[in-house]
């Protein structure tokens, strides 16, 4: 089995009174065991650019082929690896109607966000899956870094 | 203005065939400014296995459309324990004993809450909450 951990470090020294640190680890395991996530997409890049459209980050009909198991222990990460702190990427989740997406939040330059992923799929249609979309908030060109990690 | 950073480093030396090493650090700051959030909310709370969809943080006025983060983490220890996430009661993910999450939190909309339901067992959960305001409720 493969051993991947994360860990989290967030610090402020004078966002009150007494600084905040707070750091904590994580073994990536399959769901409900001890054993390791061993798939991953691999840490892979997007970019997007022009008149800003709604684009799929993650497809789930493609993870399919894969086995990405539905309601697992999958983790997503993502990072937007621009320097503006003007411009963001809107990342959001298919909601299984129609072709509505529910907002998870804005992603500006330099921010990045891990959280566990459901994946749910559906049908290839995509109306119904838990396809993760993504669209920038002008038209500069901004690229994404992401992996998926899963059973 | 503060200066809140938070970081994550990802790391394996056997899910792949080379060594997996991430490191990225992001400055907290207010959605479309380099000024630091400087406001924050942090708790310690027990989340009742009974299925139930409860809400973690209330989505309100002040903070629609704005550059929030959360930080969740599950510190149950039994491998079978999870919670599950939700905004606006649409599955995020699971939530497995040992594990955390941090994600940007716009608060698309006063329905936009961010919610936690645990199947079966009660689950402790820690979570930390930054962002540019929030509305209060009258007395």
């Amino acid at each position: 089995m493969a051993t991947t951990t994360a860990t989290i470090t967030l610090t402020s020294s004078d966002i009150a009174d007494n600084s905040i640190s707070i750091s904590n680890t994580a073994t990536l395991t399959k769901a409900g065991s001890a054993t390791g996530l061993d798939q991953t997409s691999g840490l892979r890049r997007r970019t997007l650019s022009g008149t800003p459209a709604t684009t799929k980050l993650i497809d789930l009909d493609y993870y399919q082929d894969q086995v990405l198991t539905e309601n697992r222990a999958a983790k997503v990460y993502i990072k937007n690896t621009g320097t503006s702190t003007a411009q963001y990427v809107k990342v959001s989740m298919r909601t299984g109607t129609s072709d509505a997406a529910e907002e998870i939040g804005w992603l500006y330059g330099g921010d990045w966000m891990l959280f566990p992923y459901a994946a749910v799929w559906q049908e290839a249609a995509h109306v119904n899956n838990q396809d993760i979309d993504i669209i920038a908030s002008n038209t500069d060109s901004v690229t994404l870094e992401y992996m998926v990690l899963y059973e | 203005m503060a200066t809140t950073t938070a970081t994550i480093t990802l790391t394996s030396s056997d899910l792949l065939s080379d060594s997996l090493s991430l490191s990225s650090t992001a400055t907290l700051y207010d959605a479309g400014t380099t000024t630091g959030l400087t406001q924050y909310d942090m708790g310690k709370v027990d989340i009742p296995g009974d299925n139930n969809i409860y809400v973690l943080l209330d989505s309100t006025a002040a903070g629609v459309d704005k550059a929030n983060r959360v930080y969740v983490a599950n510190k149950n220890t039994n491998d079978a324990h999870y919670v599950i996430i939700l905004i606006n009661e649409t599955v995020i993910g699971r939530l497995y004993a040992g594990d955390w999450m941090f994600i940007p939190w716009s608060q698309s909309d006063a329905a936009a809450n961010l919610e936690v339901r645990a199947p079966s067992e009660l689950n402790t959960i820690e979570y930390a909450f930054f962002h540019e305001g929030r509305t209060f409720t009258g007395a």
